[in-house]
């Protein structure tokens, strides 16, 4: 959920906006990465240079100055612009060292797209837009103390944590902790929409609040009745899910106008559900405008029977959720609809019709060729691997969080009959390469799982109570991973090679130790559990099986140096069976450890390779609303190890899919997981890698992306991305 | 099949070749017509541009340029008043190629393919007309919209530089179209161009860049294909003719270069942005002698474009974009295709 850009919650930042007229070296020197040198090497010094020329002509000049540390905190609480709250749970002198410690620390931005982002997006500015307050280091600090919450050993092992890159909050947490004025420290948010007006009217508010508080939202659109189902028992009267969809998309862009700040939401809707083939259109090229879906990102929940019905050739039926509803008492989105497909089809209580399943996968792959849209959510998938009892029936904005819900009931004033739970995640990501770098590695694990927590815990999010009902039961927290590329290529391991494979496959696994240790460690600590353990796999043990009765040393010889080298112990048997024990004894704090995002905009400010996919490209092209066009180089690129950075596109889907696999079975939660395509495939190719996803375990499907080249003849000489 | 219907197909064969498609009726209304035959592609590179450009096929509705209006009214007033110019005379230019400049190609065409080509071409350059207004109207008041409009009418400059190119079009010479056609494309658009490419790298109006990353992938594709058909036709021609053309491009080029510099100066010259923009021109002035066939006039030194403006220039679909601030410029049509049980097995 980080690549969204959250940054508006200070006014419209001035230091941006300068001239028209005026041209900035730094900005031509970073162009420079995409124009190659006179003997056709890239020119990556050019944009160390630029990071340097950017700091020098364009944020040293609008800084305000400060006498001391203490008198720079001081100031910044009295004009309103640090939360003096965070400060008085430290002594003043803690404070002054800290940040002295963190600014002794010489940090660099490494890349011009590193500092122009943080200095954009996430530095704090004056009210008025003049002048920046902080540097990356400042607001390092500001974060620890602000998850520290009084824990001083906390908060100075988080800032170790965040100076050395290991640990990176996701984009709320990180520009919001801290601040006076700030919006939410969580990223994600999931809402239930049930059929009834009430239902809709509810989740329309939540979205709008949501959006101004500065989280992605999704709503699941599942149990809403189909267009023509009955209202009051009168046939052919509903309008279907489409116009729910278009008063939600404004909803987002509404939210936007008041921040400055792209609303974003995103809908999921069931596979079988009738009105699937309009939802998918609303994503086409020449679609009415009354219908056309501009903004709201969607996802489709598939279970198994869809591809099992493809395999055989037959027709889908697509079931009435209203039918559902009052034959079964159960919304459609929690009944399971693959374990219940042939009684539902058999039925003639419910309502269904019939699409060529093969048909209805096609025209998935055609929306993603010209959209990048739908998501997949392979929901029988997700629900075998899920250890906490009930049914997951949808996933966010960005495909990896994946918990269970529970509806509510609402009054006729949108009150609440009954609370039902609703999703909240906050995320974090760790920097492979720099875990790697040292011995620290559960420690560092620790101190990012306390940290998100701490976000949990003080998360109160009153506009939706059945979010903050739902996140005070759960306190779930989703620890995610950077950089995979750039570290493999760094050891000269070709991505989604065995080696590249083995290598995911221990370090998740250790990951995952580490996470359920610390989360074990504070659930013994408070005396406390979330709510509903002693129903899950964590309780009983089955989950640790799969642990247990695994080899857990690496199958390569190479993988196996590598962890050597880094001093990190890979958990034994023997580590895994005494967890299983303390766990079982004392519980976890948690209900949700792991969800691998996106991670857009802070592995730039990190240096990481985004999530767990290879690069998009050597140069990478970054174009966003505040940023503009940019050049970002992939991290750790030199001229040694220039071959394995085989951009996304040529690695192909199998070797992503191999990799997402290896790291899935560990994660309770789910990957953002983008495919990317030339534009040289068909509709089958996307198909096809869609199969082999879904066969080899993965949970869901993020963007498809695609990269068409210039026609030969109208390239650009000496242009990097031309000779791609 | 019995011997009077095997008889009549070799007949209607043989009409095959004497008839021609439905531009030649222009010429020779006498003429037997015959449908375009896509099943018999003479020149490949046809068939390659169809596909590009139909794959590439998209409309302005899908850009949420409404994103781009918090940027629109950071802008100064005269920071707008050039945005909006500028785009009316892209506008202007669009609507000339639109409605004649393609058009007039298509009864030149050595290739029934060309014909259909055109049409394509044509067509798009519509969509782009009407992409701007799509702007105007989502960040412009009426009055200012009707202002623009105005401004380019009375424009004497941007007159001149669209008949400079026009009277080339109503002329009786098929390959002075070419030329003209081409140099408008890689030329007098691309000088359009700088403006928003400008804009995107300074974050502002980002949606808007994104439309015209979508307009010029197609202008690329445009210009090269003039280019190429205008150097096909080249070759068949007598050496006198070859020099006749030679002398005729390079005298257009260079009355449009000082047209552009004209008219682009009073446009950017109240931003102190001339200077760049002057080189740009001349980068692009090189490059529409690249696809026409002929040597570059201006040097290297001459032709030293922005680094941040070049690396923008390319027409591939390489950029990465958030999703959750715009709808990028990279997706295309795709080609469908059923799956085979083969793929199904699981």
């Amino acid at each position: 959920m980080s690549t969204i850009d959250l940054s508006g919650f200070t006014s419209a930042p001035r230091v941006q906006a300068a001239s028209l007229g005026e041209r900035k070296d730094y900005h031509a020197l970073n162009a420079m990465l995409n124009i190659y040198d006179c003997d056709g090497k890239l020119q990556l010094d050019k944009d160390q240079q630029a990071a340097r020329e950017y700091v020098v002509q364009h944020v040293r000049p609008r800084e305000r100055a400060f006498s001391s540390f203490t008198q720079r905190a001081a100031w910044l609480v009295e004009h309103e612009y640090y939360d003096g709250e965070v400060l008085r749970a430290y002594s003043q002198g803690f404070v002054a060292d800290l940040f002295e410690h963190a600014h002794g620390a010489g940090f660099r931005f490494a890349t011009f797209l590193g500092a122009f982002k943080f200095y954009t997006s996430y530095a704090l500015k004056s009210f008025d837009g003049d002048h920046y307050l902080e540097r990356f280091e400042d607001r390092v600090v500001m974060t620890a103390l602000a998850l520290g919450e009084g824990d001083e050993v906390l908060v100075k092992r988080l800032v170790a944590e965040m100076l050395s890159g290991r640990f990176q909050p996701a984009t709320p947490t990180f520009l919001n902790a801290g601040k006076a004025q700030r919006g939410e420290l969580v990223s994600c948010f999931l809402l239930r929409l049930e059929d009834n007006l009430e239902s809709i009217g509810r989740g329309v508010n939540s979205a709008l609040q949501l959006s101004k508080r500065g989280g992605g939202v999704a709503l699941l659109l599942t149990n809403l009745r189909e267009r023509g189902a009955p209202i009051k028992q009168i046939q052919d009267q509903s309008s279907g899910v489409v116009p729910v969809m278009k008063i939600l998309e404004d909803s987002f862009s509404y939210a936007n106008q008041l921040g400055a700040r792209q609303g974003a939401g995103a809908v999921y809707l069931h596979a079988h559900h009738p009105d699937v083939m309009q939802f998918l259109d609303t994503k086409r090229e020449n679609a009415d405008e009354k219908i056309r879906i501009k903004s709201l990102s969607l996802g489709l929940v598939v279970p198994d029977i869809t591809f099992e019905l493809a395999r055989r050739n037959e027709d889908m039926h697509l079931f009435s959720p209203y039918d559902i509803e009052r034959v079964y008492g159960v919304p459609m989105s929690d009944l399971g609809v693959g374990q219940h497909y042939d009684e539902l089809v058999a039925d003639p209580r419910i309502r269904s019709t019939k699409i060529s399943a093969r048909t209805f996968f096609k025209t998935v792959a055609e929306l993603q060729f010209e959209s990048g849209y739908p998501y997949l959510f392979f929901e029988d998938t997700v629900n075998r691997d899920n250890p906490i009892p009930g049914h997951i029936n949808m996933s966010n904005l960005c495909s990896e969080i994946l918990q269970v819900n529970t509806p509510s009931v609402l009054t006729e004033s949108l009150g609440y009959d009954q609370m039902g739970s609703d999703i909240s995640c906050n995320l974090g990501s760790m920097n492979i390469a720099s875990m790697m770098a040292g011995p620290e590695f559960g420690c560092a694990v620790e101190v990012a799982v306390r940290g998100l927590t701490s976000v949990s815990d003080q998360s109160n999010v009153a506009c939706v109570p059945s979010v903050d009902h739902g996140n005070s039961q759960s306190h779930a927290i989703g620890l995610g991973q950077m950089n995979l590329h750039g570290y493999l290529s760094s050891q000269h391991i070709r991505y989604g090679s065995a080696e590249g494979i083995d290598f995911t496959d221990m370090y998740f696994g250790a990951i995952t130790f580490h996470a359920l240790r610390a989360s074990n460690r504070i659930a013994t600590e408070r005396g406390e559990t979330f709510v509903g353990f002693a129903d899950s796999d964590y309780a009983n043990g089955r989950y640790f099986d799969r642990y247990l009765e695994r080899d857990l040393s690496p199958t390569t010889a190479r993988v196996a140096e590598v962890f050597d080298q880094a001093g990190v112990h890979l958990p034994t048997h023997e580590d895994w069976a005494e967890l299983k024990a303390d766990v079982m004894e004392d519980g976890l704090y948690n209900r949700n450890l792991q969800a691998v995002a996106p991670t857009g905009s802070i592995s730039y400010i990190n240096h990481a390779t985004a999530s767990i996919h290879p690069v998009a490209a050597k140069v990478e092209i970054r174009k966003e609303g505040r940023l503009g066009r940019v050049y970002y180089p992939a991290p750790h690129l030199n001229d040694d190890n220039f071959e394995f950075f085989e951009d996304a596109y040529e690695v192909g889907y199998e070797r992503i899919i191999d990799t997402y696999a290896a790291a899935t079975k560990h994660v309770d939660q789910g990957l953002s997981c983008t495919l990317f395509f030339t534009d040289e495939v068909t509709t089958r190719d996307i198909n096809r890698a869609q199969i082999y996803a879904w066969r080899k375990g993965i949970k869901t499907l993020y963007y498809i992306r695609l990269r068409q080249s210039a026609m030969a003849g109208t390239e650009i000489q000496d242009c990097v991305s031309c000779a791609i | 099949m019995t011997i009077t219907e095997s008889s009549r197909l070799t007949a209607s064969h043989g009409a095959v070749s004497a008839a021609r498609t439905p531009p030649a009726y222009r010429h020779d209304p006498q003429v037997r017509l015959r449908p375009i035959n896509w099943n018999r592609v003479q020149d490949d590179k046809d068939l390659e541009v169809w596909n590009r450009l139909t794959a590439n096929f998209w409309l302005p509705e899908k850009v949420p340029l409404s994103n781009d209006i918090p940027a629109w009214q950071r802008m100064s007033q005269t920071e707008q008043t050039l945005v909006m110019r500028v785009f009316t005379g892209l506008t202007m230019l669009d609507t000339v190629q639109a409605t004649v400049g393609e058009i007039c190609q298509i009864a030149d065409a050595q290739t029934e393919h060309e014909e259909a080509v055109y049409t394509n071409i044509a067509f798009m350059q519509s969509v782009h007309a009407r992409s701007y207004s799509s702007v105007f109207s989502t960040l412009c008041t009426t009055p200012q919209i009707d202002e623009a409009y105005d401004w380019a009418i009375a424009n004497d400059l941007l007159q001149e530089r669209c008949k400079h190119v026009m009277q080339h079009y109503v002329s009786d010479d098929p390959m002075k179209r070419k030329v003209a056609s081409t140099l408008l494309s890689s030329l007098l658009l691309y000088a359009g161009f700088y403006l928003p490419l400008h804009l995107s790298t300074h974050a502002t109006m980002t949606n808007t860049a994104d439309m015209v990353r979508l307009i010029l992938r197609d202008k690329a594709v445009h210009g090269y294909y003039s280019g190429y058909k205008y150097q096909q036709a080249l070759k068949k021609a007598s050496p006198a003719r070859q020099q006749e053309m030679h002398d005729f491009t390079h005298a257009l080029l260079a009355d449009l270069y000082q047209l552009e510099l004209d008219y682009s100066g009073e446009l950017y010259e109240p931003l102190g942005l001339m200077e760049d923009v002057a080189v740009f021109v001349r980068y692009n002035a090189n490059k529409a002698l690249m696809n026409l066939g002929y040597e570059a006039v201006f040097s290297a030194e001459e032709t030293q474009v922005n680094p941040e403006i070049l690396a923008a220039l390319s027409p591939g679909s390489d950029e990465n974009h958030d999703f959750f601030s715009g709808s990028g410029s990279s997706y295309v049509i795709g080609r469908a295709e059923d799956t085979d049980d083969e793929d199904w097995e699981f």
